[in-house]
């Protein structure tokens, strides 16, 4: 940062820019109702202006939540979606994807919904690189329900369910999304929100299983682990050397959990589920081309 | 398996069915089996010839209903040959290789019908009127009003014709041997018996000894029997009469006499103490003429099958005979046995 | 009952290794093209591999049936010590057919002769010898037995040469021609043999107007999804549903459509409602510990009123239960399982013709209604066969859907809008003007999270109201009179599978004298009140006989319509036998009861 003075930066002016972008075309008419400080901003934030910078229709979106605070983050995005239940977004998106491979098919939730109650779901999501996008929102706690231990919650945190502490290890979830096969994974923080931004638009463009970590401070319920003061001196960009087709490599950065290195950590181009789904009925003898030609009309 | 004693049956006719229901009269606990080398239940055979009268259902047969068996708890194993009796192990061995034990048996197969042995080859044209099942064959095969010729006849085969007579068909004994069998007819007896056949209306002839029987199927008969002197007889049906012969091979390893039948005393009982026979299998001594004779006809063979069942029961009845073999000829100039007196 | 021309019911007993379930499919296979009517029901050990006991049913008739009769004609032994259990269900006069000549000596009472009952007619012969000198191998000996059965029974031989040579097209030749031969080698001998029998084939019924397809209640249901033009099938294997999934996965990748195994129930059914979601007929199916699980999920296919099918082979439960055991106690499960007031439609099929026509039918149901539809099957049903002759000119709607019109400019699309039929106008992803989110948070017409009390108690009434519509769906029987007409003195209410045999014993009832009527129910859910009640009003007494231990169905007719009903409840695992149900007849009708054949 250098101490040179900026252009003065002028409200009517920045509002028209923004309107020009066409970023709010991509925000409903319902207010978020997320804590003051929450990351989710900056994560509805990067999805309307990845969805609008990647030139989508609105209504060839569908944003898939579960249960937590993630839950009504379809409501406050003006495209399809389905607010569904604890743990269960990944299968539903399957089931939206396997329908209709036009949609683009945006999942979010936190770490309870996604490796507490829904972490069965994550391998097969990941194994069959089912072409969805998966933004994963780690505060290590459970916001919506007031501050109980979550599966990436630390060691000798205290919560409403760990009053003594908690004395279990954290999961690492980038190193068991990567030993699943997820064919994209990348991490971003949500106090760096152009970097998180651009994280989620390349996880919306990769063709395939896309899982973005989010790394994001409960300002609530949270004030002495997992904070924005923290988070700010721990997390770091990936090393420029980092060879994102190395799923090795992208393991010994996913363990580093104290100094979380942000950026894309591994990617891979690989049939996707629906790619797997045509071959095995092209060898079935269905004449897929035509289906697609037909679907096109 | 109860400890209660095994009392087996070999034989599913008049003689083993009344002696399992003197057995279960007398003892409600043992288990009863009978062994019945034929697929059916009890049923009466002397009633046969009705088949050619209509009566063509088993059913109509049956001496019994099937509950009679379960409700009297007795076990009738069917279609089941007894290859051989092991009886130092008190073992039945079946031809399925099922072994079954026994702690007191009666043997009560009967006889099967006798073929000489220059008609065996041809067995397959002949029919023989035995069972149920025979009495059907050739009831199907035998057109209306068709022709029969019957080689030997026997009392059973004349009692066959003598209903084939009544029904309208046409019947040629041709007599041997065995013919009134089991009467023993003397030489001079013989003309005056066959004579009275003649007079119920069955052609007799005596062309000599049968050479073969021939298959003329697709001509005007299916059958033409032909004498050692150059003779035919054409026939619809063939049917061989000559006398039962008693079953009793499968008993040669058994440890018991034998001479055609089995040999019992007048109590019934074989050489070996847990073995009895009844029926048309067994030859009685008769101290009278010191010699073992065999008993036929309905009347005898149930009193055999009464009796042996009291002794194995623990009693000490003899066998005596209340028939008077005697063939008769009846003032209209037919014959008549007591062998073919029935009532059920 | 009496069957007008043919009725004939052939059992074949073995090891899994004895060739019995083939068998039985020839048998079945080569009767259907024969033009009979087949009904057929094969029992399989619970063990992957072994010897376990196979018992392969099938009965032959002229005319259609609805059940397996309790009585068997004809009984074939491949192995004694399977068969021997089997023995007393032979009729008297039936025939029972083993080889004796087996390999090995046997201990006493080990041989299926000692074991007979004294009605019925044993036919020995030496099976083993006689595929041994056709084939030179024993492993003909089913289809010696099977040709045996034909020559005695005058069954035509030349639709079980065209069926031996079908089944075995894709192996050598000699498998077809080793198989015929020993097929011959018994037809022969059985048709030289004396049928003791007063029964025996009669000539097949005329020909029917349409093709036959001989289907079992599981492949019924994959033909109506497939006659439904079904667009993605998610599921997850489990007994006895998982052939559905087997034959799914087959079928759909062939017409281009898309079948996935997912990683358990909970994600099967999520899947099936994201696709659904996303506007296309999906649908699992699943047994009843798969369908507590995705009891959650039904909630929110309701709340979100998106549709759903889930087919549901019900099993012998609680918890794992008995897998490979047949019952009928999952039907509170499927008519109230979840939380919440979450009404749905449950059909339960009667017959194999039923599941086909149920499975069609769910997919408009679901997609008219837009909820989830469960259709109910058990497994006798689901693995019985029958042959079912249906029109070519019944078919289903390829869009049952109430689709949205696009809102003027400057109005917002109402997901959830009130219309006089409760049915709102849906849009689905990738439709411009359509853009909404739905989801299991009670919510307002245009989908927002809403717990206000007047918004819960309005949509609540929605939800509950658009399934009464569902009663006069087009193109199925929902309840159906069988019997005498006006009152009777026993009607018999019955569902699912179990309305088979209490047919049969409303049959045989009213040939004893007793005047009564029997009611299939279709549709459990919503209850089909009017009907229902109606036919209650002509019965003395009512009678609900059902594979469960507490009368699931018979809590919900009383319960729903607030009279007694007589229940009769069992769970043997096998289907309820139609002397119980007979007993039970003559007992309400003050008739003595009779000892079970």
């Amino acid at each position: 940062m250098t101490a040179e003075l900026k252009e003065p930066v002028y409200l009517e002016e920045k509002l028209k820019d923004i309107q020009d972008s066409g970023r709010l075309d991509f925000r409903s008419g319902s207010l978020p109702t997320w804590c003051p400080g929450c990351g989710y901003y900056s994560m509805t934030e990067g999805v309307t202006n990845s969805l609008n910078e990647l030139g989508l229709k609105n209504e060839n979106v569908v944003c898939v939540s579960g249960i937590g605070c993630a839950s009504r983050f379809p409501f406050f995005v003006d495209v399809y979606g389905f607010h569904t239940l604890h743990g269960r977004t990944l299968p539903v998106a399957t089931g939206i994807k396997t329908a209709n491979d036009d949609l683009t098919v945006v999942v979010v939730g936190g770490d309870g919904d996604g490796f507490a109650i829904g972490g069965g779901h994550i391998p097969h999501a990941a194994k069959r690189n089912v072409d969805i996008t998966y933004l994963l929102f780690d505060n290590g706690i459970y916001g919506l329900t007031k501050g109980q231990t979550s599966p990436t919650s630390s060691m000798g945190f205290k919560t409403s369910t760990t009053p003594y502490e908690n004395r279990e290890q954290p999961l690492k979830p980038l190193m068991m999304v990567l030993s699943y096969g997820a064919s994209w994974v990348g991490q971003a923080y949500a106090g760096h929100q152009h970097h998180l931004a651009g994280m989620i638009k390349k996880a919306i463009a990769h063709r395939g299983f896309s899982y973005l970590h989010i790394l994001s401070p409960c300002v609530t319920f949270d004030k002495t682990d997992m904070t924005y003061q923290n988070m700010n001196m721990a997390v770091r960009p990936l090393p420029e050397d980092h060879d994102s087709s190395d799923q090795m490599a992208a393991m010994i950065e996913a363990g580093k959990t104290d100094a979380p290195g942000l950026g894309v950590l591994f990617e891979e181009i690989r049939p996707t589920l629906s790619d797997n789904l045509d071959a095995i009925a092209t060898s079935a003898g269905a004449d897929i081309k035509a289906k697609t030609a037909q679907a096109a009309e | 398996m109860s400890s209660a004693p095994h009392l087996v049956i070999i034989g599913n006719g008049v003689a083993g069915n009344r002696a399992a229901e003197i057995l279960r009269e007398k003892d409600k606990d043992c288990r009863i089996s009978i062994i019945s080398a034929g697929p059916l239940l009890f049923y009466n055979r002397y009633e046969l010839p009705d088949v050619f009268k209509g009566r063509q259902d088993w059913r109509d047969y049956l001496e019994n209903p099937p509950e009679y068996f379960s409700d009297n708890n007795i076990t009738l194993r069917r279609r089941s040959i007894v290859a051989d009796v092991d009886t130092e192990r008190r073992k039945l061995v079946l031809a399925h290789r099922e072994e079954v034990g026994f702690d007191q048996l009666l043997v009560a197969t009967g006889g099967a019908g006798y073929l000489p042995e220059r008609l065996q080859e041809t067995a397959s044209l002949t029919h023989q009127f035995t069972t149920y099942r025979s009495a059907m064959k050739m009831y199907k095969a035998l057109p209306k009003g068709g022709r029969v010729v019957m080689l030997g006849g026997d009392m059973i085969g004349l009692d066959l014709a003598r209903t084939l007579i009544e029904t309208g068909y046409q019947v040629t004994v041709v007599p041997g041997d065995r013919t009134f069998w089991p009467h023993e007819i003397s030489a001079e007896d013989r003309p005056k018996y066959l004579a009275a056949l003649e007079t119920m209306g069955i052609e007799v002839i005596n062309h000599g000894e049968v050479e073969r029987i021939e298959d003329t199927s697709g001509g005007a008969t299916a059958r033409r029997v032909v004498f050692v002197s150059g003779e035919t007889v054409s026939a619809d049906v063939v049917v061989t009469q000559y006398g039962l012969a008693p079953m009793v091979d499968f008993m040669s390893t058994a440890g018991v006499d034998i001479e055609r039948g089995l040999l019992v005393n007048p109590q019934l009982k074989t050489t070996r103490d847990e073995i009895y026979a009844a029926g048309d299998v067994c030859q009685i001594w008769e101290q009278e003429s010191n010699g073992y004779r065999f008993y036929y006809g309905w009347r005898n063979v149930r009193k055999m099958g009464e009796i042996s069942a009291r002794n194995m029961m623990g009693a000490d009845v003899p066998f005596e005979t209340e028939v008077d073999e005697q063939l008769i000829i009846k003032d209209d100039g037919s014959i008549d046995s007591p062998f073919w007196e029935y009532s059920a | 009952m009496t069957i007008n021309g043919t009725d004939l019911q052939i059992a074949f007993c073995g090891s899994a290794g004895d060739g019995t379930i083939a068998v039985g499919d020839i048998l079945k296979q080569a009767m259907a093209m024969a033009g009979y009517r087949v009904i057929a029901f094969d029992q399989y050990p619970a063990e992957i591999r072994g010897f376990g006991k196979c018992v392969s049913r099938t009965r032959v008739t002229g005319e259609q049936v609805y059940s397996m009769k309790q009585q068997t004609d004809i009984l074939v032994s491949l192995d004694d010590s399977h068969a021997i259990p089997h023995a007393s269900e032979v009729r008297d006069f039936g025939a029972v057919i083993y080889d004796n000549a087996p390999m090995s000596l046997m201990m006493e009472g080990e041989h299926i002769s000692g074991h007979l009952q004294p009605g019925q007619i044993p036919y020995a012969l030496p099976i083993r010898e006689i595929s041994e000198r056709a084939t030179g191998s024993n492993r003909g000996r089913n289809m010696v037995a099977l040709g045996f059965v034909a020559g005695l029974y005058g069954l035509q031989q030349d639709v079980f040469h065209t069926i031996i040579a079908r089944k075995f097209k894709t192996k050598p030749a000699a498998v077809t021609k080793d198989n015929t031969a020993a097929f011959d080698a018994g037809f022969d001998l059985g048709a030289g043999e004396f049928l003791f029998d007063e029964v025996s084939i009669g000539a097949p019924p005329a020909k029917a107007k349409h093709e036959a397809r001989m289907l079992s209640g599981n492949s019924a249901v994959v033909e109506g999804c497939l006659d439904a033009g079904i667009e993605a099938y998610f599921g997850y294997p489990i007994t006895p549903a998982t052939t559905i999934m087997e034959r799914l996965v087959t079928e759909m990748p062939k017409r281009g459509k898309r079948a996935l195994q997912t990683e358990d129930e909970i994600s099967a059914i999520a899947a099936t409602i994201g696709a659904g979601y996303a506007g296309v007929r999906s649908a699992t199916a699943t047994s009843g510990p798969g369908l507590a699980l995705m009891a959650e999920m039904l909630g929110l296919s309701v709340m979100a009123e998106v549709p759903s099918v889930i087919f549901v082979s019900q099993r012998g439960g609680p918890s794992t239960g008995m897998p490979t055991k047949t019952e009928q106690s999952d039907l509170n499960l499927a008519v109230f399982g979840g939380s919440g007031d979450a009404q749905r439609i449950v059909l339960a099929p009667t017959n194999v013709e039923g599941c086909w026509r149920c499975a069609g039918k769910a997919f408009e149901m679901a997609e008219r209604y837009q909820t989830p539809v469960i259709v109910l099957l058990d497994l006798y049903l689901s693995n019985r066969y029958e042959t079912v002759i249906v029109s070519p000119d019944e078919r289903f709607e390829a869009s049952s859907s109430k689709a949205m019109v696009p809102a003027k400019s400057g109005e917002k699309y109402q997901r959830f809008a009130k219309t006089d039929d409760g049915i709102s106008p849906r849009a689905i992803p990738g439709q411009a003007g359509g853009i909404h989110t739905v989801t299991g948070l009670e919510h307002n017409d245009l989908g927002r999270p809403s717990d206000q009390a007047n918004i819960h108690m309005d949509m609540s009434e929605k939800r509950h109201n658009k399934l009464s519509k569902a009663v006069d769906h087009p193109g199925i029987t929902i309840t159906k009179r069988f019997g005498d007409e006006g009152d009777v003195e026993v009607g018999i209410l019955a569902w699912g599978s179990t309305f088979g045999e209490s047919l049969e014993a409303m049959m045989l009832a009213r040939d004893e004298g007793i005047k009564c009527a029997a009611m299939k129910v279709v549709m459990m859910s919503p209850l089909p009140e009017q009907p229902i009640s109606e036919f209650m009003d002509s019965a003395n007494e009512v009678l609900l006989p059902e594979l469960n231990y507490e009368g699931q169905f018979a809590g919900i007719v009383s319960g729903t319509l607030g009279r007694p009903v007589n229940r009769l409840n069992m769970v043997p695992g096998t289907p309820m036998r139609v002397d119980d149900i007979l007993n039970e007849i003559r007992r309400l009708a003050g008739r003595e009861a009779k000892d079970a054949a």
